[in-house]
């Protein structure tokens, strides 16, 4: 089996752009992902695309992939649509990597598009809420953000968590997006402000909630003989992880933790033979404040209940052991659904790099965590930087 | 032939909220409803059917006769939820009562209830009546009176409240209070002197030939005349009471002891409760002369399992029917009439669906009717399934099991209507889910919680709402109890489900 990597990656701007649509979205994406590419880079060398798209809003809810791929000129090639809610291109990622380590490409493009802000508050509803369990969750009530409120109040009730904690994953995550031209919500915010925001479900206000956001994101993936050669540091997914859970948080034994990202973190450490203290930086999936330190717990940066100790300790932030969210996150940088997932490896590979925009100290190993609706899919993913050094 | 059927359990259910008529009369300058303080308001989740089922749940519980032994369901109501699809179906698989029972209808008339439970005592085997209301009418006008509430019968021959017979009067009396086809408000020609005589006719008449019908009534036979029954012997009663005078008006020809129509008189605290109305007054009656001796001073009066209660309607459409009971039971009315949460008149109009009704387009979510269908014993009755490999339990009852994960056939298992609150949150202004946006704009933020049934050392956690509460008070680890409302509408069509109350 070759081993597989990133030698190209790139987003749109993250926002509300109605004048664009989901083709001319990644079509951005795009090129910047293949500008990326230290060599010229023929877009025909990519033999095979997997994108990732929840569909919100309708639109071409079939075929959107090959709708995607010809308007960007890649004429002819398989393309697979994905959809894992905003997991999807968490899981388009991996499947483009599958398909380079089998052989079954040499290059692989991974990607998503999402376009969220072009219909009315009450369209926008319908759609939001469709990666919830939809007989009983939804029907209860419940939005999406109901669902991590719930999470939040669990762990606030068995760990002592505030109110201060989840607002302070704002205050670092705006913090880090001010400096991403690339963010939707690129602005900074003070931590009176990010307590003092209108109730969205308690206990989360505003500012623990992500926005509903356009933008695509673009990831080329490349086998170990042909990386080298179009990239002058290539970067190595070191480690795979996936897995799935039950899709209502009320069919789960814990509410907590999410089961799937502690399933995918442990495949994706084992197969890159690292721990979560091997990790230098990291892109999670915090959707809603309690999100990102759930994922401190899930992913093993610290021990369940310490997520809110490890926040205010500075630990996460982009001077601190392990910088999170260094693009600003879904909160600040935006969560355009089927983008996410390869919009956090970009961020990734700009580290490994060196040329992110809150660039963390020599970083070696990355981790990339995209969740699927509460926790019914999630992806985990290590990369290693390799200085161009392997061969 | 068997024996009739007895009274013997009744349930009350009141809505928890409330209106001081103050309220009222400070918002139109005046209030019509002659004698009524407060009144119980349904809220955006409840109606007839729920009102219903918890009536029923109640009766059910204070009895002795297994569900699987109640044979005739007669359901009283003047407020559908739908104008024409029966709802004694929905009530019968909401109680989980067997569905072999012959269900009787009745309707269009404030009648409706004593009608129930006149032919509920007639049926063959254990009986269920329920008459549940909650009128509506212009806001400026017939509103002000309307309250709601539901009273549930449990009859049996083992029952301890016999009736003693019933009679009717039957006239043409048009005009009184009506409902044209296609609207939901009543009317009234509002012809007061000519009402007031037409009522109190009517009421007079179906007592009055009470005596023809009582066992061990004298009827001389000699002259063919009929002895007239003798109002002023009994205990109780329970009088058509659309407002709190109405009951010493309708009866001012027959001689009632004051006391009596007091005790079977609600409306005052109630409302005017439609169909409900007489059995709801009877039900506190019943109750009331099952405390007798409980600290009272009235002496003689209301002499316990020989108290005698009057229960008469005037029906609207014209006519009447009087039925006379001995004995008593305890229906928990003044317990039910506890707790209640008082609201502003611009709420009562909200809760109520004088305003703030919305139609939102269909979309994502669509759970499709069959679906809806397979899901209704989970929905109501909180079925569940343990794993006959691992023994844990799994909500719904469907797929692999939850904890093993094997493809397994499950036990069917019912789960305590008891639980606790594992986690919860508030759902805000706004906030709302489409198929919930109506709910919230009448009745406001509403909490969800994640609650936790046990059953034999297993537990199994579901997704529910939060009802009748402030949702900021509900923390995890509190305790709730289930209660049947209606979630939401889909294509038209209410659907009902489990919702949690917390419990005190």
């Amino acid at each position: 089996m070759t081993e597989a990597y990133v030698v190209g990656a790139g987003q749109s701007p993250f926002g509300s752009f109605p004048d664009e649509s989901y083709r001319s979205l990644f079509a951005t994406a795009f090129d910047r992902a293949t500008a990326s590419v230290d060599a010229e880079f023929d877009p025909e060398r990519i033999d095979e695309a997997f994108l990732g798209t929840l569909g919100v809003g309708g639109r071409q809810l079939g075929l959107s992939g090959p709708a995607v791929t010809e308007h960007v000129g890649l004429h002819g090639i398989p393309t697979t649509r994905v959809e894992n809610a905003c997991a999807a291109s968490g899981y388009a990622f991996r499947s483009a990597v599958a398909a380079v380590r089998a052989g079954l490409a040499d290059v692989a493009l991974a990607g998503g598009y999402e376009v969220m802000t072009d219909t009315s508050s009450d369209h926008t509803k319908w759609w939001l809420g469709v990666s919830g369990e939809t007989e009983w969750e939804r029907l209860s009530g419940t939005t999406f953000s109901g669902v991590y409120a719930q999470m939040a109040s669990a762990h606030m009730n068995e760990y002592g968590t505030t109110t201060e904690d989840l607002s302070r994953v704002a205050v670092k995550n705006h913090g880090n997006g001010a400096r991403n031209p690339n963010a939707h919500l690129g602005f900074e915010c003070s931590l009176d402000q990010a307590m003092a925001a209108p109730t969205v479900a308690d206990p989360l206000n505003l500012y623990h909630c992500c926005p509903t956001t356009d933008g695509a994101s673009a990831v080329i993936v490349a086998s170990e003989d042909v990386a080298f050669d179009l990239s002058d540091d290539p970067v190595r997914v070191a480690g795979m992880g996936a897995s799935s859970g039950h899709v209502g948080l009320f069919q789960r034994d814990t509410f907590t933790s999410i089961p799937a990202t502690r399933r995918a973190a442990d495949a994706a450490y084992d197969e890159a033979s690292i721990d979560a203290g091997d990790v230098d930086v990291a892109e999670v999936h915090d959707c809603f404040a309690i999100a990102e330190l759930v994922a401190y717990e899930d992913l093993g940066f610290c021990d369940p209940g310490e997520s809110g100790r490890l926040l205010r300790e500075g630990v996460t932030d982009p001077d601190g052991d392990l910088p999170v969210n260094t693009s600003g996150g879904l909160k600040s940088k935006g969560h355009p659904i089927g983008a996410t997932g390869t919009g956090q490896i970009t961020e990734i590979f700009e580290q490994l790099r060196g040329d992110a925009h809150t660039q963390v100290d020599d970083p070696r190993y990355g981790l990339a965590h995209n969740v699927g609706g509460s926790g019914g899919g999630a992806t985990v993913h290590l990369f290693e930087r390799t200085d161009g050094g392997d061969r | 032939m068997s024996q009739m059927n007895r009274i013997e359990a009744v349930g009350v259910s009141l809505p928890h909220l409330c209106i001081s008529t103050d309220e009222l009369a400070e918002a139109w300058g005046q209030f019509s409803g002659a004698g009524i303080d407060e009144k119980r308001v349904p809220a955006a989740d409840e109606d007839t059917l729920t009102l219903a089922i918890d009536a029923a749940e109640s009766a059910l519980a204070r009895g002795s006769v297994p569900k699987a032994d109640v044979s005739t369901v007669c359901l009283a109501t003047t407020t559908p939820p739908l104008d024409t699809e029966a709802i004694a179906p929905r009530l019968v698989r909401a109680l989980g009562l067997p569905s072999s029972v012959s269900t009787r209808t009745f309707t269009q008339s404030t009648l409706a209830g004593l009608q129930a439970l006149d032919s509920g005592v007639d049926a063959d085997g254990p009986a269920l009546a329920v008459a549940a209301d909650a009128p509506r009418g212009d806001p400026a006008s017939e509103d002000h009176p309307f309250g709601a509430g539901a009273a549930a019968f449990l009859l049996a021959e083992s029952g301890s409240v016999e009736l003693l017979g019933s009679a009717s009067h039957v006239d043409e009396l048009a005009g009184i209070s009506y409902r044209e086809r296609g609207d939901d408000e009543l009317r009234g020609l509002d012809s007061t002197s000519y009402e007031r005589t037409a009522i109190r006719e009517s009421v007079t008449n179906a007592v009055e030939r009470l005596g023809s019908v009582i066992d061990g009534s004298d009827t001389d036979s000699s002259d063919g005349s009929v002895d007239e029954f003798d109002a002023s012997t009994v205990d109780g009663a329970a009088v058509y009471q659309p407002d709190a005078r109405m009951p010493s008006r309708a009866t001012s020809d027959l001689q009632i002891p004051k006391e009596a129509l007091a005790r079977g008189t609600v409306v005052d605290r109630i409302g005017d409760a439609g169909a409900a109305g007489v059995p709801l007054g009877l039900a506190a009656a019943l109750d009331a002369a099952a405390h007798v001796g409980d600290g009272g001073t009235n002496g003689s009066d209301g002499r316990g399992d020989d108290a005698r209660t009057l229960a008469v309607c005037f029906g609207s459409g014209g006519g009447a029917t009087a039925m006379l009971f001995e004995g008593s039971v305890e229906s928990g009315f003044d317990a039910a009439l506890d707790g209640g949460r008082s609201i502003t008149y611009p709420e009562y109009l909200r809760q109520r669906g004088y305003v703030g009704t919305v139609d939102v387009a269909g979309g994502g979510a669509h759970v499709s009717l069959p679906t809806w269908q397979r899901s209704l014993d989970q929905r109501y009755r909180l079925a569940a399934g343990r794993c006959p490999e691992c023994e844990a339990l799994t909500f719904p009852p469907e797929g692999a099991c939850g904890s093993c994960h094997r493809r397994v056939e499950f036990e069917h298992v019912e789960l305590p209507r008891t639980g606790v609150v594992r986690a919860v949150t508030s759902i805000g202004h706004g906030g709302a889910p489409p198929e919930f946006v109506e709910q919230q704009r009448r009745d406001g933020a509403y909490g969800v919680a994640l609650v936790e049934l046990e059953h034999e050392g297993e537990s199994v956690t579901l997704p529910a709402q939060l009802t009748d509460t402030d949702t900021e008070t509900v923390d995890v680890g509190d305790g709730v109890r289930a209660v049947v409302r209606k979630l939401y509408e889909q294509e038209g069509l209410p659907r009902y489900g489990t919702k949690f109350v917390p419990t005190p």
